[in-house]
């Protein structure tokens, strides 16, 4: 299955105040918190929870905010995580936070293609580990596609 | 009895180490201080965070009364002083004496975020928040930046002001403003500074640091630790990143950084700057103080 998470609504609930911006290490943790708990679980073993980040309507994220969501969300493996409604100010916080962490995330991009973000290396693992698993395919071009609609 | 404390007619970071030394000569012995900025004729945001950090040390150096401060005679810096939000926040740390003005709403003004207080993770949004509606058209038509530049900047101003929250034990402030800086650029700027009077970065990291260092730890050290090296007192490795995340932004943007803490001054210099990349043994100063400086795109070189 395939969870929706709009991440900026997720927000509004954390903080108080009306902000539409990611940022401190407070605010990341309580946010992560939260999608934490909004991630169902797989009902069978084997079975691979796929959740989809929607950033759309967040302003900026700090490199804080980058590291206590996405990374630790990586790290955790609740469900496989493909961030989306990215701006490039986004990617420029999460990208050298997943790097350095030798992490990397699924992300689709606005024509709906899947690309990954963060260090190569583990970015080629997680495209392969998705193949293998058969929740994800190679396309024609050299991008990637979710089996699940 | 009281002792005073000039502060200097042109106040900011090259100024800083005279006023720094006036201010610890003075408060050594607990006396209630005066702070004197009746002859001041320009502040830049980085002196007024630094004149209200000093106040803030002031106040916990031991004397009974708040220290008292002489606001400037002039009549448009006293006004530009009140638009910066300076008085605002000096209320609770000084007595001031002279004729303070009331500030204006804030419309057309050069000063993107007031002088503001920070003291907890709310504060960083609210500041993130009010920037972002403030600064984007100044930062894409007055500095050229590209639109993309403005959530790197508030990116940066989050991270610098979360330094106060998770760092210094104490609350600080910050301030951020476009100018002309005509001291080797000749060209506008957009400037953040934060200051406070908290722990500063030796203590911060030298739980974590200090034996790595040996003999060599200091000031200096602990700020070289956490600029260059992103070295956090967390030991969590995700931690340490928003100092790097700064820099990054810097380089690209052809921007300043430089961090006093204690005795020692750590900057990144740009080629269009004659700063000095490392500086110890200055008088000491609690706390740390933040600049950082982004020019107007084009050619920045000397």
């Amino acid at each position: 299955m395939i969870q929706h998470i709009d991440v900026h609504a997720v927000l509004q609930e954390s903080v108080a105040g009306v902000y539409a911006d990611l940022v401190t290490r407070p605010t990341g943790r309580v946010v992560r918190e939260r999608i934490e708990r909004a991630i169902v679980p797989a009902a069978h073993a084997g079975d691979v929870t796929i959740a989809r980040m929607d950033f759309a309507g967040v302003g900026c994220i700090d490199y804080s905010c980058a590291d206590e969501i996405v990374a630790k969300l990586v790290q955790g493996r609740p469900a496989v995580l493909v961030l989306s409604g990215l701006s490039d100010g986004h990617r420029e916080a999460i990208e050298p936070v997943l790097a350095r962490a030798g992490l990397a995330a699924l992300i689709e991009e606005p024509g709906g293609t899947l690309d990954t973000l963060g260090a190569p290396a583990a970015a080629a693992v997680l495209v392969e580990e998705l193949v293998a698993r058969q929740l994800a395919v190679r396309m024609p071009g050299g991008s990637i596609a979710l089996t699940l609609a | 009895m009281t002792r005073l404390v000039e502060v200097p007619a042109q106040f900011d970071d090259r100024s800083f180490d005279q006023f720094a030394g006036a201010f610890a000569a003075a408060a050594a012995d607990g006396e209630r201080l005066l702070f004197d900025a009746h002859a001041a004729e320009w502040a830049s945001p980085y002196g007024l965070v630094g004149l209200l950090a000093a106040g803030q040390a002031a106040r916990r150096s031991g004397a009974a009364d708040k220290p008292l401060l002489t606001a400037p005679t002039h009549g448009e810096v006293l006004s530009y002083w009140a638009r910066a939000g300076f008085f605002r926040e000096a209320a609770e740390l000084f007595e001031i004496h002279g004729r303070v003005p009331k500030p204006k709403a804030e419309d057309e003004s050069d000063v993107l975020v007031p002088v503001t207080a920070v003291r907890a993770a709310e504060d960083v949004h609210a500041v993130v928040s009010k920037l972002q509606q403030r600064a984007s058209a100044i930062l894409a038509s007055e500095l050229g930046l590209d639109p993309k530049a403005t959530m790197g900047f508030a990116m940066a101003l989050s991270e610098a002001c979360q330094n106060i929250v998770e760092h210094a034990g104490t609350s600080g402030w910050v301030a951020v403003q476009a100018y002309h800086w005509r001291r080797t650029l000749a060209r506008r700027v957009v400037v953040i500074a934060v200051a406070d009077a908290g722990v500063g970065f030796r203590h911060s990291l030298e739980p974590t640091q200090g034996k790595r260092f040996g003999a060599r730890w200091g000031d200096a050290a602990a700020l070289e630790a956490a600029l260059i090296q992103g070295v956090s007192r967390f030991r969590d490795p995700g931690r340490g990143q928003g100092l790097a995340g700064i820099r990054r932004y810097l380089a690209r943007w052809d921007g300043k950084i430089a961090i006093r803490s204690g005795t020692a001054r750590i900057a990144i210099v740009p080629p269009w700057d004659d700063d000095v990349p490392l500086k110890d043994g200055l008088p000491p100063f609690p706390g740390a103080q933040v600049l950082i400086i982004i020019p107007e795109q084009g050619s920045t070189t000397r």
